[in-house]
């Protein structure tokens, strides 16, 4: 039953997003696009289910796996190392031909930066040889303002004229021309994620135990932290290669699907997924509704607005103490 | 279930925490496990249950060295409650004591009766966030209680510590009870009146090294702990003849 309102819920969010339609004068309606629009909008509503859910599992792992409910991959730096990886590749691919870098071209930079950042965080985290969630968040936190410079840094390093291409991708958006072959990929991938999670559900139950006590129940968290951790990873890179670099999903997302199905992990995942979706293709809709200033908002600008007030409501409610 | 201890020496770093450390545990009897802060009674029993690694000699459950077993393996012989539990999702009290059995086939009788033999069954489904410390105690005894097959072994960090008179006296017969079902059990204690008077075997432990071990009795020797605590101790004998484990201080017996 409450399943069945999350999906109930990303399905309206997902058939809005196709129907509505702005004229150029403003005024907004629900109708069926033409052939010629339809194929964006898929497109684009595409992206956005893969990159809501694929946001929204990488959180629920980390959070699970680091027992930490303000863990995401944006807060770990995962986010910010692929969009490095992204921006530098962006950069040469400029210098040295003057040419744009197509979205395919960015999966490869940004799962070595995602991952390579993830690998840093992760070998900066350990104390004593054991990993230490508390170490873990705040060396993230660090790595990921030192990647978020890096971008700042290449951002600059353009001409002027390219810097508002270069804005928009770190801004967050749901393209509409990625190639269909790079969407089946990604799609498979973050399919095949949320069955491997959902079947770790219960390892993820015992994972809530301290370190000692998930290994005396028969918890084997060290390569369970190793392989979820790179899914994670791997996840939140696919998203900042499809949609660039958006904030709070993966923060998010797993609080409202516990709100709604509660703690144990094998509902956890496929709810949060339902949930990601939500907010990401509904702050799509959104930015379709609102055309102000250089026209169609980031949907980046809309997931902060929910986000930002969630993480705060989270601290002060002691639902983010970990 | 044998557990042997063989030269164990386990070290943080450079602090050694375990020096060469031998002894047996007399098999479906309640040892306690006693010593000053920093005795390295802690890192034992997380030394028995594969967790840290020895830098020198082992530790045998059935003649397989702990920190080489399987956590699956190592789950059907030995259940662990640390000193300070954590549980970082929101589950029910009935959800937390369910983990006990992870690594083992599902079993709702033993998670029921667990529940009701640590005096838990009213509260069962309220989350173990809102519990009192001393009733979160109780959870993760249940959840070990839980885990437990018969002549397993049952390592127990401080159980009691946060535990008002009743549960005390409650859980101290639980465990005699578990004994009696032929459970091993290792229990790490602060309180030496408790482990005189609830354990039959004791280690003694001081600055990672072992002390004594044997009857606890035997290993209670005033002189010894006065050695070991630097605090005097005295035997108080009651008019009924029950006698009793004391730190004197000027004031007289402490506790």
């Amino acid at each position: 039953m409450k399943f069945g309102a999350l999906v109930l819920g990303a399905t309206g969010f997902a058939i809005l997003s196709l129907l509505i339609d702005r004229s150029p004068d403003g005024v907004i309606s629900l109708a069926w696009p033409d052939a010629s629009f339809a194929r964006f909008r898929f497109t684009a509503l595409a992206v956005g289910i893969i990159v809501g859910a694929a946001l929204a599992i990488s959180g629920v792992l980390l959070q699970a796996l680091l027992r930490n409910p303000l863990a995401s991959p944006y807060i770990l730096g995962v986010s910010n190392g692929a969009g490095l990886g992204v921006m530098f590749a962006m950069y040469l691919s400029y210098s040295m031909s003057g040419g744009e870098l197509g979205i395919a071209g960015q999966t490869g930079p940004s799962i070595i930066g995602g991952l390579a950042t993830l690998a840093i965080v992760y070998a900066l985290g350990q104390r004593r040889g054991w990993l230490d969630p508390v170490s873990l968040v705040l060396i993230g936190v660090v790595v990921s303002t030192i990647c978020g410079a890096g971008i700042l840094f290449f951002q600059h390093m353009v001409p002027t004229g390219l810097r508002g291409q270069f804005t928009t991708w770190i801004m967050g958006h749901l393209p509409q021309g990625t190639p269909l072959s790079m969407l089946v990929v990604c799609g498979s991938i973050t399919f095949i994620a949320l069955i491997i999670s959902m079947i770790m559900g219960k390892a993820m139950d015992a994972a809530t135990l301290g370190d000692d006590e998930a290994r005396s129940v028969g918890l084997a968290i060290g390569p369970l932290r190793v392989m979820l951790f790179g899914i994670a990873g791997l996840l939140a890179a696919l998203t900042v290669a499809l949609a660039g670099p958006i904030g709070f999903v993966g923060l998010i997302s797993p609080h409202g699907a516990r709100l709604i199905l509660g703690p144990r992990h094998t509902m956890l995942v496929p709810g949060a997924a339902l949930f990601g979706i939500m907010l990401v293709v509904g702050s799509y809709v959104g930015s379709r509704l609102i055309d102000v200033g250089a026209g169609q908002m980031p949907i980046g600008i809309f997931t902060a607005l929910i986000g930002g007030p969630a993480f705060i409501w989270l601290l002060l409610s002691g639902r983010g103490q970990a | 279930m044998s557990l042997v201890i063989e030269n164990l020496s386990f070290a943080y770093g450079d602090v050694q925490a375990l020096q060469d450390v031998s002894v047996e545990a007399a098999p479906g009897r309640l040892t306690t496990i006693i010593g000053p802060n920093a005795s390295g009674k802690s890192t034992l029993l997380r030394c028995i249950i594969g967790r840290l690694k020895p830098t020198r000699g082992r530790v045998l459950l059935d003649g397989q060295a702990s920190h080489q077993l399987k956590p699956r393996h190592l789950a059907q012989r030995v259940a662990y409650v640390a000193q300070r539990s954590v549980v970082s999702a929101a589950f029910s009290i009935r959800e937390v004591v369910e983990l006990g059995r992870y690594a083992l086939p599902p079993d709702h009788h033993k998670v029921m009766e667990a529940i009701e033999r640590l005096d838990l069954s009213d509260i069962a489904t309220r989350p173990y966030a809102a519990l009192s410390v001393g009733q979160q105690q109780r959870v993760m005894l249940a959840r070990a209680v839980a885990q437990l097959d018969d002549e397993g072994i049952l390592l127990l960090d401080e159980p009691t510590s946060a535990m008002d008179l009743k549960h005390q006296f409650d859980t101290m017969k639980l465990i005699q009870e578990l004994v009696s079902e032929k459970v091993t059990v290792l229990m790490v204690l602060h309180d030496l009146s408790l482990a005189a008077s609830q354990g039959q075997d004791a280690w003694l432990l001081n600055r990672g090294k072992l002390v004594a071990s044997g009857i606890v009795d035997d290993v209670l020797d005033t002189n010894r702990l006065n050695d070991v605590f630097e605090v005097p101790f005295e035997w108080l004998v009651s008019k009924s003849g029950d006698r009793r484990l004391a730190a004197m201080t000027q004031q007289g017996p402490m506790g």
